[in-house]
């Protein structure tokens, strides 16, 4: 399949959505709420872009290049003065909904934009609403959080504001937030994310924490890995390895001698 | 054709090259802490330098809940995709052998991925006490 990018004509996997045909372009589009783990939801609608045909007659449509996939013979402009625009609109808004953010300032910086020309939100958050840690938590087969409320009312939250009762606490809605808005914290043993305090393991040698013990189990349960693997922490675990083949080694001179 | 880790700790010395070799090969400086190999002292003056053994029913690959590790059917390495790792750390804590690793300077899970199929550190192991050849 065959469209022209910028001018260039390009080749495209049938199915394959437009993002990723133009990034392999090596042409930069800005998004925040794209990421290869999920499905993309086109909710932050920064990576638009033009298309026109050569049958349109000149018409063109801006669409969000993650979610309009390849068609034979479509013309994609990435850089439009029109888009352009778009997107620094864009970026005003969430300068106006997320003041505090670095990520968004950075990027608005990029688009020539230093103070956004709507009125700050006061009580605003970093949230920008991409649902980047909703769908990861439902990729993982969770959904321990979703967007609740209606309107400009509507938060990412456990059920009920309480704290989750399907969450495992993976860190893996914190970690793919774009503009890092989801606190968690680690200490003494524990983990708090949601509100939700978990026990981590402890590594039975040296006492080393990478998981929650809910993690761990769930891990256990979907993935069939054996349970006992996450009893030890990595470091501890090389060096027992190191030790195995050191045994091996010595046992092989023995029965050599 | 099968290409594996051959490993003679009677020769390793410890002397780390393969961990430099490793850091600089895939991060372009020589931060021993970025490596993806470790020789690791099993007695005061015996090493064995320890990397991903790139296991056939592999704990790292049915841990992630994101499939952001697939084996490379050409080199037989298990590859983190970086743009689909999320960071949650369930293959460092799954792995056996503690061969899949956290990046401390830049927080993020790194691992043996055999250089493409000739491995740096094997090359340039002074003491060829770990070499990369074909076994069957």
């Amino acid at each position: 399949m065959h469209l022209t990018i910028n001018g260039k004509v390009i080749k495209a996997a049938e199915g394959e959505m437009l993002l990723p045909a133009i990034r392999r372009q090596g042409i930069e589009i800005p998004a925040l709420c794209d990421h290869a783990a999920v499905e993309p939801c086109g909710a932050c609608r920064l990576c638009m872009v033009e298309i026109t045909r050569q049958d349109w007659n000149g018409w063109r449509r801006h669409v969000t290049s993650c979610l309009y996939p390849v068609e034979e013979g479509l013309i994609v402009s990435t850089h439009t003065p029109q888009v352009l625009e778009i997107r620094r609109t864009i970026l005003d808004l969430y300068l106006a909904r997320c003041p505090n953010s670095d990520v968004i300032q950075k990027m608005a910086e990029e688009y020539g934009l230093t103070k956004t020309s709507y009125e700050i939100i006061p009580e605003g958050d970093n949230c920008i609403m991409c649902y980047a840690c909703t769908r990861i938590c439902e990729m993982l087969g969770k959904s321990a959080i979703s967007a609740v409320q209606r309107g400009h009312k509507k938060v990412i939250s456990a059920p009920f504001g309480k704290e989750p009762p399907d969450c495992i606490g993976c860190l893996s809605c914190a970690f793919i937030c774009p503009t890092d808005v989801i606190e968690w914290r680690d200490q003494n043993g524990t983990r708090t994310i949601w509100s939700r305090t978990f026990e981590l393991i402890s590594c039975t040698a040296c006492g080393k924490q990478i998981l929650t013990r809910d993690f761990a189990d769930y891990l256990a349960a979907k993935r069939a890995v054996p349970r006992e693997y996450f009893e030890t922490c990595d470091d501890c675990k090389r060096v027992e390895l190191s030790r195995k083949m050191g045994g091996l080694v010595d046992l092989a001179k023995e029965v050599a001698l | 054709m099968t290409y594996r880790y051959v490993v003679n700790p009677d020769l390793c010395t410890g002397c780390r090259t393969c961990e430099l070799a490793c850091a600089f090969t895939h991060t372009q400086n020589q931060k021993p802490g970025r490596s993806r190999i470790y020789p690791i002292a099993y007695r005061p003056d015996k090493f064995v330098p320890v990397t991903c053994l790139q296991c056939d029913d592999a704990a790292c690959v049915k841990s992630c809940l994101f499939e952001a590790l697939k084996r490379n059917p050409t080199t037989g390495a298990i590859e983190l995709d970086k743009q689909r790792c999320v960071n949650c750390r369930a293959c460092v804590a799954a792995c056996p052998f503690g061969c899949a690793l956290i990046d401390d300077i830049h927080d993020e899970v790194v691992k043996c991925d055999l250089c493409g199929g000739s491995p740096a550190c094997a090359q340039f192991c002074p003491t060829k006490a770990l070499i990369y050849r074909r076994i069957a």
